[in-house]
């Protein structure tokens, strides 16, 4: 591997399943006069880039060619296209690192998350943010104020998520909530919800230390509870009895995928409660209908961001309401990225982000 | 050397030319250039023309006036998909540079009454065979109604009261009975108009033309406060002479004139929508106590969003919609300052103006 001077552009490339490799790709040009050419600073791994390192594949999206990783990122301007207003060189910036096609009318819409010419970083076959230079459009950067950190910034990818997840859910004010897995995107959500004016945030593992972590983020407004392997409607009972949530829960998120979680939110909300399905499993599961039916539950998808989520996150963490720094377990140098990896896999930290190569 | 691309220029204030600019290229691989067939005339062209602005929009350079057209494709960019040369096409003529919006025929941007007019292809639609390329260019005005019953939440099974019997109130109400609206009635001072509402566009289950105040006997005129009085008192007559109980569920006003805003606002029921599309004086005096009272939805209208101008083709295409009955004047290209001066005159004789493309 070249050493870090002699490279251009250093780039963490997953080039086959469980194969990464350091490459020097060439430095991105500007092609737009809205472009912005950015020298990454820092990027946060998501269950997703360990998915495809792991597995080489996520549903539908195969990884057919050679694919840098990662897309939680923030990053430093450097370069401004002709039509560029908002920002200049120096300017520190969130990288949203989704484009989509701004033509088609879910994009006209503002569900700019459902286009079906969407470009995803590290989603096949378009490229991630872990090299040393990246290129996005003026209005997928978020500019970020003076006393937040690069470090903070590469945060608001993942909140934008849960901003995204909760507003599906229409938690509003003084609503009770209940959030299956506290991986970082349910920690998140609970943070959200907090901020929203949750009356009530439960938050629902098998892991302990998470439980324990979330529970002090969020405080003095969240519960926690382990869940037993018991029936679905038990742990439904018990969370319900033991959080005095009356009829049952207003809404519900899954942020885990996995089928008991799921099966135990449906049962754990009340009559015309609020479901939303933000984490992401096997394909198919075993699903309460006949409780979603009677109970006559509003049920939601909910995927990546749309109008105003970035926007909502980084409002957030500037006013102090969500403290993303906690979320952060270590940061790890460019060269130890793949360290970085296999803990993430290992269920080690909750956030670990990668500098930039220097 | 470019080629002529013959326009109608509005320079200045009252100013109008026919002039030559350049012919538009494709630069963006999703653009297209449309010769134009057919353009309708609005109330904003005439008021650019007259008054050099509206609102925050200042007439600083000459601009192509025109914005209410269709026509048939003549280049399409290397990534166009929904269309090809020869296709007949509607043409909505607000494209945002999807950072901001750029409209036609608002300064500084030029508007459709060129030879040749290039814009982004996602924003052109595609006209079946049976549709003139009139039809075409009045979509703009039907979407626009589409635009104020979306913002209305007009949905089957209502009772719509619009004020005005003009191009766009009377499309409001067509577009509103295509909804399957229980029933629609329609406002205005004109009789002729009422009877198109009645009976030409069927577009009305009833028409109302509101009685004039009463003159004072000390021969003054009336103070603020009675003709209030007198706006309340014409929603009651409106109510009473069409069965509507508390009221209907929505109320357009498509006048901009203060009488029918507040006889609308009045008119409404508890908990009902009131929809501002008409544009008249800027300020108004409102009925601002019935308006918190009663717990009314009031809100603006302008343009169109996403998705509206498709289905505004759609109902046109069906046949739901007949915008082409308002037609009363037609233009060729080279009349064009006729045809604007018909409209400024108006009158209840004067509807939709169309004037024809460059031959």
């Amino acid at each position: 591997m070249a050493t870090q001077t002699e490279t251009k552009n250093n780039s963490f490339v997953l080039s086959g399943v469980k194969n990464i490799v350091y490459e020097d790709r060439p430095i991105p040009e500007l092609k737009e006069p809205y472009d912005v050419l950015l020298q990454v600073n820092f990027t946060g791994i998501c269950g997703s880039d360990v998915h495809y390192w792991q597995h080489g594949g996520i549903g539908e999206f195969k990884v057919k060619d050679p694919m840098v990783l990662g897309h939680e990122s923030s990053g430093t301007v450097l370069e401004t296209g002709s039509s560029v207003k908002s920002l200049k060189k120096g300017d520190r910036v969130a990288m949203e690192p989704g484009i989509p096609c701004r033509r088609c009318i879910r994009c006209k819409e503002g569900y700019y998350n459902l286009c079906s010419d969407m470009r995803f970083a590290a989603t096949p076959p378009y490229d991630g943010t872990l090299a040393k230079y990246y290129i996005l459009p003026e209005d997928f950067c978020y500019k970020l104020p003076e006393h937040i950190s690069l470090e903070e910034g590469a945060l608001l990818e993942p909140l934008a998520v849960g901003v995204h997840i909760t507003r599906q859910s229409k938690l509003k004010h003084g609503d009770s909530i209940v959030i299956f897995g506290a991986g970082p995107v349910g920690i998140l959500c609970a943070a959200v919800a907090k901020s929203l004016g949750a009356s009530k945030i439960i938050s629902v593992d098998i892991n302990q230390d998470r439980l324990d972590f979330v529970k002090k983020f969020t405080a003095p407004i969240c519960s926690t509870y382990v869940s037993q392997k018991i029936s679905a409607q038990e742990n439904a009972a018990n969370i319900i009895r033991e959080n005095d949530l009356g009829d049952g829960a207003d809404v519900a998120i899954d942020a885990s995928g996995v089928e008991p979680s799921i099966q135990a939110a449906i049962h754990v909300l009340r009559r015309g409660g609020s479901y939303v399905q933000g984490g992401m499993g096997r394909d198919e599961c075993t699903f309460p209908i006949m409780a979603a039916c009677i109970k006559e539950l509003q049920i939601s998808g909910s995927f990546r961001y749309s109008q105003g989520d970035y926007a909502t996150a980084l409002n957030l963490v500037a006013n102090g309401s969500v403290d993303v720094k906690q979320v952060i377990s270590r940061k790890v140098k460019f060269e130890e990225a793949l360290q970085a990896f296999e803990d993430i896999k290992d269920g080690k930290g909750i956030k670990v982000l990668i500098a930039g190569p220097e | 050397m470019s080629e002529q691309n013959q326009s109608f220029i509005l320079r200045a204030i009252k100013d109008v030319a026919i002039g030559n600019i350049s012919k538009p290229q494709i630069t963006d691989p999703h653009d297209i250039i449309v010769q134009i067939g057919q353009t309708g005339i609005c109330g904003s062209d005439v008021h650019y023309w007259q008054r050099g602005r509206i609102g925050d929009f200042v007439l600083n350079s000459p601009i192509v006036l025109g914005h209410e057209s269709a026509g048939v494709v003549t280049e399409v960019g290397s990534s166009v998909k929904n269309l090809k040369i020869g296709d007949k096409v509607a043409i909505e003529p607000g494209v945002p540079c999807r950072h901001y919006t750029v409209f036609a025929a608002t300064p500084p941007h030029n508007g459709t009454l060129s030879k040749f007019y290039k814009t982004a292809s996602d924003y052109c639609y595609k006209l079946p065979d049976h549709l003139t390329l009139e039809d075409g260019a009045l979509c703009e005005p039907v979407a626009v109604a589409v635009q104020i019953c979306k913002v209305g939440n007009v949905k089957a099974g209502q009772t719509i009261v619009v004020f005005g019997c003009g191009p766009i109130g009377l499309l409001v109400q067509s577009v509103a009975k295509s909804y399957a609206a229980k029933k629609v009635i329609g406002i205005d001072l004109s009789q002729s108009r009422l009877d198109l509402a009645s009976s030409v566009l069927n577009s009305a289950d009833g028409v109302f033309m509101p009685p004039p105040m009463p003159k004072k006997e000390d021969g003054t005129s009336h103070t603020t406060d009675e003709e209030s009085e007198h706006s309340a008192k014409v929603a009651q007559l409106i109510k009473d002479k069409f069965d509507l109980g508390q009221g209907p569920e929505v109320v357009i006003d498509a006048t901009g004139a203060q009488s029918c805003i507040q006889t609308g606002v009045h008119l409404c029921k508890k908990g009902g929508t009131y929809v501002q599309a008409g544009m008249g004086r800027e300020n108004v005096v409102f009925p601002i106590t019935v308006a918190c009272i009663r717990d009314l939805t009031i809100r603006g209208s302008i343009r169109y969003t996403a998705g509206v101008y498709p289905q505004a083709v759609d109902l046109v295409a069906c046949g739901k919609v007949q915008p082409q009955k308002l037609i009363t004047h037609r233009y060729k290209f080279e009349e064009a300052e006729q045809a604007f001066e018909t409209v400024r005159r108006g009158g209840e004789d004067v509807l939709k103006v169309m004037i024809e493309g460059v031959q």
